[in-house]
């Protein structure tokens, strides 16, 4: 691979992976999963089903690359959060709600240990709220606190106008800081 | 109180743990990939270019395919007055033919 190629940005990639580039297309891949893992995680809550979505939106990609439309599209990240926010959300209709794992490991080991059993408390009571919210509200969560995506982004990957989404967020975390008062 | 409220929920949010990905995750999908074939999106420009390199001939061809072409606008144009002359020829032939059986 020539060392130029991870200086390269997502959009020089994909225009290289439009003409059968597989050194361009590994390069975008190996940028991109971990950001896109922890959203499908999110969504899922299941380690292996959040692999295969993200496998899934890039074999995607690779097989008709004329899905990704410059002009149409601002940001090929942007973008792909809602090529994975959709296939998430088929994976659910399909296995119906996600159960939260026992096994996660919520726990910070970098703090003391009843501080940490106070931490996976919250942690657990957190998520389990998460997961009752209404999809909507969960996703623009998800995309804000999580990913770090401005509420702009967030509105454009959720395909919403800036206030839509502004207002879901306010409700889910009205909802929220009423369900999880004790904790707060 | 609200304000803290608002806070720690922001802290609780932010701070929420994600089970690691496998670390050949990225790796997988690259392996994947190679076996899949990419679908190309072609312009109709470029389909009719692929259906005549289909067809594509070397040099010596194009000559000869000239040269029968050629051959043929030829022969066609010359034909009608070969055809007029066997046609006066025969005819003299055929009185000729009436002329001597008349005198049989």
């Amino acid at each position: 691979m020539p060392a130029a190629w991870p200086e390269k940005d997502d959009h020089e990639l994909l225009a290289l992976i439009q003409d059968g580039s597989g050194q361009a297309f590994g390069v975008l891949v190996e940028r991109h999963t971990e950001r896109f893992y922890r959203l499908a995680f999110r969504y899922l809550q299941n380690k292996a089903a959040a692999e295969d979505v993200v496998q899934d939106a890039f074999l995607k990609l690779w097989e008709n690359p004329a899905n990704w439309q410059p002009e149409r599209n601002s940001k090929f990240t942007t973008w792909f959060y809602r090529v994975v926010v959709n296939l998430c959300l088929d994976h659910r209709k399909r296995k119906g709600p996600v159960a939260l794992d026992e096994d996660l490991p919520l726990i910070d080991d970098r703090a003391p240990v009843d501080e940490m059993m106070m931490r996976a408390q919250e942690q657990r009571i957190l998520e389990r709220e998460i997961a009752a919210l209404p999809e909507r509200q969960r996703s623009a969560l998800n995309l804000c606190f999580d990913e770090g995506l401005t509420n702009q982004e967030a509105a454009e990957v959720m395909g919403l106008n800036l206030k839509a989404l502004q207002s879901l967020i306010m409700r889910a975390k009205t909802t929220l800081k009423e369900r999880i008062k004790n904790c707060l | 109180m609200s304000e803290n409220q608002d806070d720690k929920l922001a802290r609780l949010l932010r701070s929420r743990r994600t089970e690691a990905a496998s670390p050949d995750l990225a790796a997988r999908i690259i392996l994947q990939a190679q076996s899949l074939p990419q679908v190309q999106n072609i312009s109709l420009w470029q389909a009719v270019r692929q259906l005549f390199a289909e067809f594509h001939l070397p040099k010596p061809g194009y000559v000869f395919a000239g040269a029968l072409v050629l051959g043929m606008v030829v022969g066609f144009s010359t034909a009608p007055e070969n055809v007029q002359s066997s046609d006066a020829s025969s005819s003299t032939a055929q009185s000729y033919i009436a002329g001597d059986e008349g005198l049989l």
